[in-house]
């Protein structure tokens, strides 16, 4: 990894991760800081990268590299872990049913995850499944189900949805354009994972030695043997 | 070897150096780029502009930079005194784009009441906006304290103003007193 991408790239992605993910358009517009729920959930997701090998911190933080490279390697951590806050409080919903519903929903889901030791490229395809489906939940399902309604039969039904459901599940109305930079601001998270650093797998064939970052921890060939 | 290939390493070594030394000040200028960043969304976080006039206008106060439009404020006044208050309000609006100012503020604050007082009753909607903005005067104000020295006032203090304000939306014994409509404005 280049010292411009670990020092200017990756924390200004990931704080802009957290700056977009955090604007609010209601009737006035708002910034939500990450929830505390969320911080628990981007530590648990650091974890989680840590151990599939999406992200190897001792290429970012380590006794050997200098002091400023350490500090870069330590705004990469932080600033990760404030933009994985931001992308779940995001994509949960603000009141009711549906927001603890869908934190629980994710906590288990990462837990899951976690439990199942997937390599780099499985968590990243889970994780954006994950966030793909509760920013539909929340975004697209919930927003139909909360905004207002177009038509008298649509307000009508509106009005016997919350009837139904004693009003636990209507959100607060929001713009549209929120909907628009939640999606932009996952879009960013999902890129800024996808360039952080990965474990370095070395391999030796017949006394030469190969390099590869980020490969999966099963290889077909059995002549290949792995180092970590 | 070849003096071409000489030639090249020395291009290929010089031009390593040259990364080499360049990496330490990429690394220093991530570090002031991200602390700067990081500075400036936390304090978006802690003062919820609500407009881009709000965050240049935010930044520039807190270098001591902000001026309010005075010629916009001097329309205020005017206006305020001859008791168009809301237009005095747009005014002074526009003179503190960016809600940095207590004075102007505590005068927004002001019009807010006048516009709402009334010999029989005080107008909620109103007081809540005018209370809202003197406490944000209040919030802007060292120590927060604001004294306009304005003949044309009654009331000099964000204090005063502050208490007028919540007494006109509280709802108490004193507001079925037939003698309030002798009451005088402030």
């Amino acid at each position: 990894m280049t010292a411009a991408r670990e020092a200017l790239q990756l924390p200004i992605l990931f704080l802009t991760v957290l700056l977009l993910g955090a604007i609010h358009v209601a009737d006035r517009v708002a910034l939500r800081p990450p929830s505390l729920f969320g911080l628990v959930m981007g530590v648990v997701l650091l974890g989680l990268l840590v151990r599939s090998g999406a992200l190897a911190p001792e290429r970012l933080m380590h006794a050997t590299r200098s002091r400023l490279a350490n500090l870069n390697g330590l705004t990469v951590i932080v600033s990760c872990v404030m933009a994985a806050a931001q992308a779940f409080t995001l994509v949960t919903p603000d009141f009711g049913l549906p927001r603890v519903l869908v934190s629980l929903f994710l906590l288990v889901l990462l837990l899951n995850t976690l439990a199942a030791s997937p390599d780099r490229s499985r968590v990243l395809r889970s994780l954006l499944v994950i966030l793909g489906a509760t920013f539909t939940l929340k975004f697209v399902v919930l927003a139909a189900l909360s905004g207002p309604a177009d038509g008298r039969l649509a307000r009508a039904l509106q009005i016997l949805f919350e009837g139904v459901t004693l009003g636990a599940v209507s959100q607060e109305a929001m713009h549209p354009s929120t909907g628009y930079l939640a999606f932009v601001t996952l879009v960013l998270f999902m890129v800024g994972l996808a360039l952080l650093p990965g474990r370095q797998i070395t391999r030796s064939i017949g006394g030469r030695s190969l390099a590869k970052i980020g490969a999966p921890r099963a290889l077909p060939d059995p002549d290949l043997s792995e180092q970590r | 070897m070849s003096s071409n290939d000489a030639n090249t390493s020395g291009v290929y070594r010089s031009g390593r150096q040259s990364s080499l030394m360049r990496e330490p000040l990429t690394r220093l200028l991530g570090l002031a780029a991200t602390a700067g960043y990081g500075v400036l969304i936390a304090w978006l976080f802690a003062h919820q502009p609500q407009s881009l006039t709000e965050v240049t206008g935010g930044l520039s106060a807190t270098v001591g930079a902000y001026r309010i439009d005075q010629q916009a404020f001097d329309d205020g006044l005017r206006l305020f005194r001859e008791d168009q208050f809301e237009a005095a309000v747009s005014a002074f609006e526009r003179a503190d784009a960016a809600k940095r100012d207590a004075r102007t503020q505590f005068y927004i604050a002001y019009a807010y009441y006048r516009r709402g007082w009334s010999r029989f009753y005080e107008d909620d909607a109103w007081f809540t906006k005018g209370l809202e903005t003197v406490n944000r005067a209040i919030a802007l104000a060292p120590n927060g304290r604001i004294v306009v020295d304005d003949p044309e006032l009654k009331m000099h203090t964000a204090d005063e103003l502050k208490a007028e304000l919540e007494a006109g939306l509280r709802t108490d014994l004193a507001d079925f007193n037939p003698f309030r409509v002798f009451g005088a404005r402030k």
